[in-house]
């Protein structure tokens, strides 16, 4: 189905009946925020805040998932809507899977992704443009779909960041609702429930050309995927090699917070576990005559590695939190591929699918 | 220069494993002192974390032992086992760690020589194949070539030391 209004104001009307309609009690949604310098995804119950929605923004300051996860964790029996990119309805669902949420009662309203930028950068991106406040967010947008759209465009002025930039996986799976923006020249894309078009009073038309041009991007992404897995599986041919990538952490955690399959919600790398008597240390000390402090920064990351992995969606979060640019997408990524490969599992993939870790595997006594 | 020993750190369930090498101690069966038993309730129970902890901190070997498939106390905890190990050696093998030094053996109560040939077979491998860089975590550090901030070119070349 496809509209004539622009993409934002029809994607806003679309959600505004969604809520005036009773569908959907509350909306998750990122608004924009900060006379538009940035977005943040706020939980809408009144639609006249549906204004400054918009549902395809370019930043993912924080995994919606982690959110949902908390709006839901305890069956509040209130009817979401949540608005969620594509890698971020994959770790919801494995969120599901791990009991750390429920989609009782939620709405799914998976968006095409552009991709997304760092926070800082969009900010400053924002300043930069000229024109009128409200719009600008939608020029953003423009431009990001025409340089898909268009093989010859000229570059985006700022890079993704670096998830985005190998992603293929930017449309939604699993979700209620689709809201495409792939293949339409203007307009957006709806897929819903035949049902539920007519409720909304929706005109049904095909979208013609949003396949091929899914095609063309995953083309590409996935050519840029494979180069970054083959530049790291390249270079790590021993304990050297991972602890380079490593070598700034400086333990801060600030990855596990932001990861949003890292849900324990007492990890125990901030619990004592590790952190013996100070006599210790200086027992370590005296083996080689010299120990790195802090000493646990291969265990972390090796130990978020076993935890995690198997269900990495590759949001990316833990780069962009990370002060000290340390490459965690790749390593992640990278691991998690050779990891879901081996035990073909696809995060995110279906509802019913066990993560390998939780299933018995098949063997012969 | 002293002979090399490998360390190993032996994880045990309390039902099979560490009951077997009980057993291996009462039948008199020898097997090199090289092993560190820990005891646990169930290989089930172990955490990836605890296995890397022993291998980071240089052990030059991780011996997880449970119950034969089927046989679990609780039913399912060795599968689990099973899965974590599995999980683990691929994730140590993409970052380049020596997975072979993990070790997942069944071992039941009853077995106390599988449980000394198991140690006698581990030692002797480790031995093949010398100590654990990780014993050395210091040169370990000192040979990484160490990521740049943005806009410094890293060092070309990377000397690696014998």
């Amino acid at each position: 189905m496809k509209t004539e209004k622009d993409i934002l104001g029809a994607s806003r009307d679309f959600l505004t009946k969604l809520l005036t309609q009773g569908l959907v009690d509350y909306l998750l949604v990122p608004l924009e925020i900060s006379h538009g310098r940035t977005l943040a995804q706020t939980l809408v119950s009144n639609p006249a805040h549906l204004d400054k929605a918009n549902p395809f923004s370019p930043l993912l300051p924080v995994s919606s998932a982690s959110i949902v996860s908390q709006l839901t964790i305890d069956h509040p029996g209130k009817k979401l809507g949540a608005v969620m990119k594509p890698c971020e309805i994959r770790a919801l669902i494995e969120l599901v899977k791990l009991g750390q949420a429920s989609l009782e009662n939620v709405t799914i309203i998976g968006t095409d992704c552009l991709g997304t930028y760092e926070v800082e950068d969009y900010a400053k991106l924002i300043d930069k443009m000229k024109g009128v406040v409200g719009k600008k967010g939608a020029k953003v947008l423009d431009d990001m779909r025409q340089s898909i759209a268009e093989p010859d465009a000229k570059p985006l002025p700022i890079s993704l960041r670096p998830a985005c930039r190998m992603c293929n996986s930017f449309t939604p799976l699993l979700a209620d609702i689709t809201l495409g923006l792939f293949g339409m020249q203007d307009g957006v894309f709806f897929s819903l429930e035949s049902k539920l078009t007519e409720k909304l009073g929706l005109e049904i038309k095909e979208a013609t050309d949003r396949q091929s041009a899914i095609d063309r991007l995953l083309v590409s992404r996935t050519k840029a995927r494979e180069q970054v897995f083959a530049e790291f599986r390249g270079k790590m041919e021993t304990i050297v090699d991972f602890a380079d990538c490593l070598n700034t952490c400086i333990m801060c955690y600030a990855c596990s917070s932001a990861c949003p399959l890292c849900y324990c919600r007492v990890c125990f790398f901030r619990t004592d576990t590790f952190e013996p008597e100070s006599e210790r240390y200086y027992r370590w000390a005296d083996r080689e005559g010299a120990l790195r402090m802090p000493t646990e920064i291969l265990l972390y990351h090796l130990t978020r590695l076993n935890h995690v992995a198997i269900s990495c969606c590759g949001c990316g979060m833990c780069e962009s939190a990370c002060p000290r640019n340390i490459p965690l997408t790749t390593i992640f990524q990278t691991v998690g591929d050779g990891l879901q490969k081996a035990l073909n599992y696809v995060p995110g993939r279906s509802l019913e699918e066990e993560i390998p870790l939780a299933t018995i595997p098949e063997v012969k006594v | 220069m002293t002979k090399f020993e490998p360390k190993i750190i032996a994880f045990l369930c309390n039902w099979c494993a560490y009951r077997g090498a009980d057993l291996a101690g009462t039948s008199r069966f020898h097997y090199p002192p090289n092993v560190r038993a820990i005891r646990l309730m169930c290989s089930g129970s172990l955490d990836p974390v605890y296995v890397l902890k022993a291998l980071l901190d240089g052990a030059d070997g991780v011996l997880i032992g449970g119950c034969h498939l089927g046989n679990c106390h609780y039913q399912d905890g060795n599968y689990k086992a099973m899965r974590r190990v599995e999980v683990l050696k691929n994730v140590l093998r993409q970052v380049g760690i020596d997975e072979e030094r993990v070790w997942l053996r069944w071992i039941d109560a009853s077995e106390g020589g599988l449980f000394s040939q198991t140690i006698q077979q581990m030692v002797d491998e480790l031995r093949a194949k010398g100590p654990n860089p990780m014993r050395k975590p210091w040169q370990v550090w000192q040979e990484t070539i160490g990521c740049q901030p943005p806009g410094i070119e890293a060092k070309p070349k990377k000397e690696k030391v014998a």
